[in-house]
This record gives C-alpha cells, sequence and structure tokens, in this order.
C-alpha cells in the first residue's frame, strides 16, 4: 500500500485553493489575451495580434513609467531603509521595539486612509501644510500635488515598511565579529559595507526590493490619489481596457506583460533565497 | 642607555563600562617577537584588554605605543595587527582563498600578487592549496583554525592577537594545533599577544604569562616562574589541582592550622604544595595521619584524595611505585618544606 | 570613539524624521474630519465634531463596516485553517513535495495586487460569476493565506518535534498529542496569523478594487470618494473605521488573555 507522507496531505488544502483560485485565473488571462480583440468567449481560435497593438496602441508608456516608478522607489525606499534598519538593529532594546511597532502600525491603516492623507497635506492653499505656514509664519507656498514626483512620494510613503522590514531581517544576519574582523583587517567603512555588510544581508535586501517592486508594479492608487491625470500606470491603463473599452482580450494581454516582468523577477530570487534561512532565526 | 622600543607598551591602560571597570590601569611592555599570553577566568577582562589592543574598543584612559609610536586613537582598521577571534570571524560568504586575501585587497594589492601571496600562507598553515577556491562553510572546525590564522597573517600584522582561538575545539586538535602555532611563532618571528583561561595552555605556548584578575595583572613571569613561585592562592590555584595550607601563630611557632602540624621555616601565610609532593612517607620532614577518601587511577599516576584534621588534600603517586593504600585506610603521609611555595595572600 | 554624541544624536533625529514622515498623513486626516465646511481650508475657523454626528446619523457608515467585517471574518477564518494545515506541511513535516511547495506558496504574495485583482475579475466574469463580496474574499484570501502561513511556520520552526514522541511514549494518544502538545506550540502563530489577517483584509484596497463588485468595503468606498464628492465625512469615516480596526485587535487581544487564563 502507498503510504504519503502527512506532510503532503497537509498542504493538499493550501495547494488545491491556490490551484483553483491563483493558477487557473492566470491560465483563464493567458488564455483571453490570445482570443480575438473584442471577444468574451474563451475558444481555440489563438493568436497574437493582441500583444502585436499593444505598443502600437500606445500602451508602451504606461508599462515604461510603472517600470520607472518600480524602480525608483525601491531604490528610495532602499537608501532609506538601510540606515534606519541598521540603527534599529544596533541600538536593539526597549527603545528599538518601540519605533519598529510604531513604523510597522500603518501598514495595518488603509493606504487609502494614509493617502488620502498626505494629499490633504499637501493639498494648495487650504491643505495642512500650507495652511499652516501661512497661519503661522504668512508664506504662500506651492503644491507639488498632481505631479508624478507626488506620485512617487505617495509610492516611497506607502512602501517604505516592506523594504524595511526584509531588510531588519537581512541586517540581523550580519555578525558583529564579521564587521569587526574586516575592521582589523584594514577595511574602511566603505569597504566593510561593500565587502561585509551587503554580502551577508543579501537575502534580506533581496526580499525587501523584490516585495517592494513588485507591488509597486502595480500600484495604481498613489497615481489616482496624489498623481492626477499626470501619469496613467499600466493598472489604469488595463482597468480602462476591462471595463470602458470592453477589450478584454487586450486587457488580459496587458495584464500578462506584468506578469511576465514579474515572473522574469520573481522566478530567478525564488530559486536562489532560502527563505527558511531568513525565517528560521 | 640606548634600548629599543618595546613592541607594544601599555601605560595606564583603563577601560570602563559605566560602574564596571573592565581593564584596571594596566601598564607593561612587550618585547618584540615574544609570546605573550594573558591568562584569566572569564569575567577577569582579558578579553576587554585583547580588544583595546586592537583597536576595537577605545580606552577610558590610558596610552598604547606601537614600536615608540603612540596609536592609542588609531582605529583597528588602521592599526598594523591582526586578531585571531574566538568564533573566528570567518566570512562565510567567501572561499578559503578570498577569506586570506582580505585585507591585502583593502590595501588594494594586485590579484595575482594576492593570489601568490595567499597559497604562500596555505601552505605556512598546513592546509593544500587545492583549498584556496573552497567555500569555508565546506572546512573543518581545524581547517577553519588554520583559515583565521592565515587571514591574520596575510594582513602582514606586526603583532596578532588571538583571542581564545582554540577554547572550543576538542583536546586532541587542541594539543596539535597548539603545537603547530609554536612553530608558527618560532618560523615568522612576528610578537603574539595570547589570550587563554587555560594556564596548561600558556605554559606550552608562552615566552611571558600574565595572570589577570579583576582588571589587572596578577603576576607577570615566564612559565617557570609561574609555576614554581606563584605569587597568590589565585595563581596557584589556576595550575589545577594544588594543596593550599593557611599557617597560623601559636606561642610555639607558625602551624598548618588544619592539620594541626608544626610549619617550620613558614615564609608566608598559605603553603602552596603540588599533589606529587606529598607521599605515604613517615619519614619526610613533616608528616601528618591521613584517611583515604578517593581513589583514582589516572593512568600513569594515582591520585588520592585525603582527610587529615580539617583539611581535604590531594596526592598523586607514580604507579607502581608501592603505596597499595585502599579506600578508607589510615597512614602517614609527608612532604619536604622545600617543595612548598609561600604566598603571603 | 570621537564624535560618538554627535553621531548618536543624527541617529535619534533620523528615526525621529522618519517617524514623524509616516504619521503626519495620518494626522492630516485626523485633522481634516474635525472641519464644518465641504471645502479644505486649514486651519479650521470652526472647530466640530460635525463630520463625525454626520457619519454616525448616515446608513453607509454602518454599511461599510457590515461589508468590511464581513469580507475580513471569512478571510480571518480561511487563513487560519489554511494556514495551519499549510505551515505543518511548510515547517513541521519533511516531505518530498516540500521545497517546491515553499518556493510555490511565496508567489501569491510576490504578485503585484491588482494585476491579481483584475486577472480574479476577468476570469470570474469569464465564468459568469458576478463579483461581490464573496468574491473579494477570495481575492483577499489568496494574498493573505500565503502569510498566514508563513507566520505560523515561523514559530513551528523553533518547535521540536520529540516533544510529540516524548508525549506518545508516555501514553497519550493520536488525539491527545495534538490537543495536549501541537496545538499549544501553534497557538500564538495562529493567534498573530489571525491578527494579520484581519488587519490586512480590513485595510485592503487594491484587491478589493476589482473583485468586490457591488458591495463596497470600507477603504474602497473612501478612495472613491476622495476623488470625487469630497466632504469632512471622508476623513471622519477614515478615523472610524481605522478606530473600528483597533477595538477589533483590542477584543481579539483580551479573547486571549481570557481564554488563556480560562485554561490554566
Amino acid at each position: 500500500m502507498m503510504r504519503r507522507n502527512p506532510g503532503f496531505w497537509f498542504a493538499l488544502p493550501l495547494i488545491a485553493a491556490m490551484l483553483l483560485f491563483f493558477a487557473a485565473p492566470l491560465v483563464i488571462v493567458v488564455w483571453f489575451s490570445l482570443m480575438p480583440p473584442r471577444s468574451f468567449d474563451l475558444t481555440t481560435d489563438f493568436g497574437l495580434q493582441n500583444y502585436q497593438s499593444a505598443f502600437a496602441d500606445g500602451y508602451g508608456p504606461p508599462l515604461m513609467w510603472s517600470l520607472i516608478g518600480a524602480t525608483l522607489t525601491t531604490a528610495i525606499t532602499a537608501a532609506l531603509a538601510w540606515p534606519t534598519a541598521k540603527i534599529l538593529h544596533r541600538h536593539a532594546g526597549r527603545w528599538a521595539s518601540i519605533v519598529t511597532a510604531l513604523i510597522a502600525l500603518p501598514i495595518f491603516i488603509s493606504e487609502s486612509v494614509r493617502l488620502f492623507g498626505l494629499s490633504v497635506f499637501l493639498m494648495p492653499g487650504g491643505g495642512i501644510l500650507a495652511g499652516t505656514l501661512k497661519a503661522l509664519f504668512d508664506v504662500q507656498i506651492g503644491t507639488i500635488l498632481n505631479t508624478r514626483f507626488a506620485a512617487l512620494l505617495g509610492m516611497v510613503y506607502i512602501h517604505f515598511p516592506f523594504m524595511l522590514f526584509p531588510m531588519l531581517l537581512g541586517v540581523g544576519m550580519i555578525p558583529a565579529d564579521r564587521i569587526e574582523a574586516a575592521q582589523d583587517l584594514g577595511a574602511g567603512r566603505w569597504a566593510i559595507l561593500r565587502e561585509v555588510e551587503l554580502p551577508l544581508a543579501a537575502p534580506g535586501l533581496l526580499v525587501g526590493g523584490l516585495l517592494t517592486f513588485v507591488l509597486c508594479l502595480g500600484a495604481n492608487a498613489e497615481a489616482a490619489i496624489l498623481g492626477g491625470r499626470a501619469v496613467t500606470v499600466i493598472t489604469a491603463a488595463i482597468e480602462q481596457r476591462f471595463n470602458y473599452a470592453q477589450d478584454w482580450p487586450m486587457g488580459a494581454a496587458l495584464t500578462v506583460l506584468v506578469i511576465l516582468v514579474t515572473a522574469a523577477l520573481v522566478f530567478p530570487a525564488v530559486r536562489r533565497i532560502d527563505l527558511n534561512r531568513i525565517i528560521r532565526r | 642607555m640606548t634600548k629599543s622600543p618595546a613592541a607594544l607598551s601599555l601605560t595606564g591602560l583603563t577601560k570602563r563600562f559605566g560602574a564596571m571597570t573592565a581593564v584596571d590601569d594596566i601598564s607593561i611592555d612587550i618585547r618584540e617577537g615574544e609570546f605573550f599570553t594573558i591568562v584569566g577566568p572569564s569575567g577577569s577582562g582579558k578579553s576587554t584588554l585583547v580588544r583595546l589592543l586592537a583597536g576595537l574598543e577605545a580606552p577610558t584612559s590610558g596610552r598604547l605605543h606601537l614600536r615608540g609610536l603612540d596609536i592609542t586613537a588609531m582605529p583597528a582598521n588602521r592599526r598594523p595587527t591582526a586578531m585571531v577571534f574566538q568564533s573566528l570571524a570567518l566570512f562565510d560568504h567567501r572561499s578559503v582563498g578570498q577569506n586570506i586575501e582580505f585585507a591585502m585587497k583593502m590595501k588594494g594589492v594586485a590579484p595575482e600578487a594576492r593570489r601568490l601571496r595567499a597559497l604562500e600562507l596555505l601552505r605556512l598553515v598546513r592546509l593544500p592549496e587545492s583549498y584556496y577556491a573552497r567555500p569555508v562553510t565546506q572546512c573543518s572546525g581545524g581547517e577553519r583554525q588554520r583559515v583565521a590564522l592565515a587571514r591574520a597573517l596575510g594582513s602582514d600584522p606586526e603583532i596578532l592577537f588571538f583571542d581564545e582561538p582554540l577554547s572550543a575545539i576538542d583536546y586532541r586538535l587542541r594539543k596539535t594545533l597548539e603545537v603547530e602555532l609554536k612553530e608558527l611563532h618560532q618560523r615568522t618571528g612576528k610578537t603574539f599577544i595570547y589570550i587563554t583561561h587555560s594556564l596548561e595552555e600558556a605554559m606550552v605556548l608562552s615566552d611571558r604569562i600574565a595572570i589577570m584578575r579583576a582588571g589587572r595583572f596578577e603576576q607577570i613571569g615566564t612559565p617557570d616562574e609561574i609555576y614554581r613561585h606563584p605569587t597568590s592562592r589565585f595563581v596557584a590555584s589556576f595550575m589545577g589541582e594544588v594543596n593550599i595550607l593557611a599557617v597560623s601563630q601559636t606561642p610555639a611557632g607558625p602551624v598548618f592550622a588544619d592539620l594541626e602540624c608544626a610549619a617550620p621555616e613558614a615564609a608566608g601565610a598559605f603553603a602552596v604544595l603540588r599533589p606529587e609532593s606529598l607521599r605515604p612517607d613517615a619519614s619526610a620532614p613533616v608528616t601528618f595521619a591521613a584517611t583515604v577518601t578517593q581513589k583514582l587511577m589516572l593512568g600513569s599516576r594515582t591520585q588520592f584524595h585525603l582527610r587529615a584534621g580539617q583539611a581535604a588534600l590531594i596526592a598523586e603517586i607514580a604507579a607502581g611505585s608501592g603505596a597499595s593504600l585502599s579506600l578508607g585506610e589510615t597512614a602517614r603521609f609527608g612532604f619536604d618544606p622545600a617543595d612548598i611555595a609561600w604566598v603571603q595572600a | 570613539m570621537i564624535g560618538g554624541r554627535a553621531r548618536n544624536w543624527v541617529k535619534v533625529i533620523w528615526v525621529c524624521t522618519i517617524l514623524t514622515a509616516l504619521y503626519l498623513p495620518i494626522l492630516s486626516v485626523l485633522l481634516a474630519s474635525l472641519a464644518n465646511t465641504r471645502y479644505m481650508r486649514f486651519p479650521h475657523k470652526v472647530w466640530s465634531l460635525d463630520a463625525y454626528r454626520g457619519a454616525a446619523a448616515d446608513y453607509t457608515t454602518v454599511t461599510l463596516h457590515v461589508i468590511s467585517l464581513q469580507i475580513a471574518v471569512w478571510v480571518v477564518l480561511l487563513s487560519v485553517v489554511l494556514g495551519t494545515l499549510g505551515a505543518m506541511a511548510y515547517a513541521r513535516y519533511d516531505w518530498r513535495g516540500r521545497t517546491l511547495f515553499q518556493k510555490m506558496l511565496v508567489l501569491p504574495i510576490f504578485f503585484p495586487q491588482p494585476v491579481l485583482g483584475l486577472a480574479l475579475l476577468l476570469s470570474m466574469s469569464a465564468l459568469g460569476i458576478a463579483p461581490s463580496w464573496k468574491t473579494a474574499v477570495v481575492a483577499h484570501a489568496v494574498w493573505i493565506v500565503p502569510i498566514v502561513t508563513l507566520v505560523i511556520s515561523i514559530r513551528l520552526f523553533g518547535y521540536d518535534v520529540a516533544q510529540e514522541e516524548a508525549a506518545f511514549d508516555l501514553g497519550a494518544s493520536r488525539w491527545q498529542v495534538a490537543r495536549e502538545v501541537t496545538f499549544p506550540a501553534l497557538w500564538p502563530g495562529i493567534f498573530s496569523g489571525a491578527l494579520f489577517a484581519f488587519l490586512l483584509s480590513w485595510s485592503n484596497l487594491p484587491l478589493s478594487i476589482y473583485t468586490s463588485g457591488a458591495d463596497t468595503p470600507l477603504p474602497l468606498w473612501l478612495f472613491s470618494r476622495t476623488a470625487t464628492n469630497y466632504s469632512p465625512l471622508v476623513p471622519a469615516i477614515a478615523v472610524i473605521g481605522t478606530f473600528v480596526s483597533g477595538l477589533v485587535v483590542l477584543a481579539l487581544l483580551l479573547l486571549r488573555r481570557v481564554l488563556s487564563r480560562a485554561a490554566n
């Protein structure tokens, strides 16, 4: 009699759910993307015309904006999170725990609430910042609201914790004596960062960077609330195809393009990272 | 009188952590090419001291000179010294070769020159050249020790520090590595400063030993001096199992209080007596009655645990040299006062 | 070290700046809700709680909370059941497909959420399923269940399987082992997992946008009202909604304390 390890049976419900609600929808999306334009049925009439027209019809720029936004956000949050993670790790204790908890807390406040807050803060005239400056110092300031920069600011604001927490785990993987050994052997501040800290913290950096990049790739609330009409991101373009243009195959093709970019980044990383090692600590 | 400056000169070196003084006003000169060992129990401040010397901690006060040059404020990465860490602190994300080349890479030595030197160092620490490209994570305990040593030597240091590097290694490997370390010291002629909690290890390795207690040096001397003339019970107790007998003054002259026998020519408040100096010999200059409470075979010797009056004593007799005493038996034991090391405290 | 004190000040200032930047927008929502004018003119001429009175009188407030709560409760239940089982497979047992299972499990986390929502919307439309709060539950679960599985797994990695063998050896039945040894070891992980699931579902916007159909959960309503038809009612409901989620978390923490006291 064949007996399977209990591990398999424990995994089975989760595997079934993920196949049904994650893998199957993706298959359907890919299928739809190969259908003739503006059709609503899944047939075997495959073709690549949606992909051909994706770039011809001007969907290149939204995809490009999303990629640029994701890249910039990843770089900026990383630059902000690294010193923060180093400080929190170095001075671990009660204060660091409180600060860490305070940074984590906003994750659980809806991003629509926080982005809305950022927009009333930045609003011209009677906004929180402009109004306060006017009332206290009689200074008139303009606004960055409804610009690409504002959308980027929102992305950095929302995704900072997603970069910080994996990075904290990564920084925690640097034993203090390795830094001392490098110092003892003549390494300066930059050499230590390059030769010891970054390689040892790499798993955490990779997870944080990947998470931030991927979340930003699909982000559209920031552009909608803060960016005004200054920028159209890929998600907004897909939504427009689905809902207003009623062109499901075209929307599906754009979705597949985003999924391909994501997969190209995520698959190699997931193959390399030993998540167990990061989590087990 | 001209004298070449000491390799390393400590002047009033002190380190406080809050109210705790880890290193308390230590001054000493360490000679060029010396193998100097600092022995102390955990918490004696020996690790803090070596971290001060390596530049990993800044002293609260005092100065540190390297061949006459004041290096007190020089950070670790600019000091021409290198340390072998207790944890070894090898870079697990790098290969054996990259570990050894680390300091050279920091100095900007060309890759090919680095490689040649690394291979040379591998030979010096007796590792095959094929280990060059091996990840350090695939090395055994002893091999990791050798890589750590080669890495420290790779910075071509004036002085090498060792922070208990052999403490986590099994007995046989430790003995092998001790011998190799000693040979390496002789071959390189560099100054070695070594930290350990084992006086036995210090005896094997060192030219000079400092016994450290509560942030201060209790005694400094050659292994022979320390062995023959410990200056305190603390130092004597570091030598493993020794008998310490308190002397008290009576109108009839000094006596060993616990043994209730006279202590002729007492030159200190306590007598330190090695187990091998105590014999079941009724004709010895000083004798007393003792009961055997335990008998242990130690291979070449037999160890007897004795009770005599208030005192618990240990005697060791070469196996086979008579004395077939059995458990519970009472016999006369004795020793020669010439074998006693007298200490005041 | 020289300059150690100055460096410490730089660190304190850095951390304070980060915290200020994170909380200023949240504070701004609170300030915005205390107005009674339709257009933001800060500082307010009149500071008032009118918006909260309005929100309390408006039935929309209740509807929004009920829909969000409905979704969150189902997501919590799904996450806890699937996540606990999944964590056993992830961290407790060694089995042939485990490495693959572990790697596949993180894929939904590393996936752009709005794109996931759109993909689900499209496939459900293709299958003729109308989007509603129920489809939103599914969408949330696809993203949240793997996270909860990881949260529970973290606890399980520190778990010594020999404890179960010891219990067997001491005469416990399979069921008793599960109840006396395995479950107590898992419980803290399950509890944190449930908290995570609730908070992540309650605050989620990107998955709800495309999958909740005519049922509007709280974050989605705020999102659409921010863009059009703004009034102080919007920040007021945002504050109330955040407050309610805090209350639910507090209630859960209290419940755990009561349960653990009852167990002792």
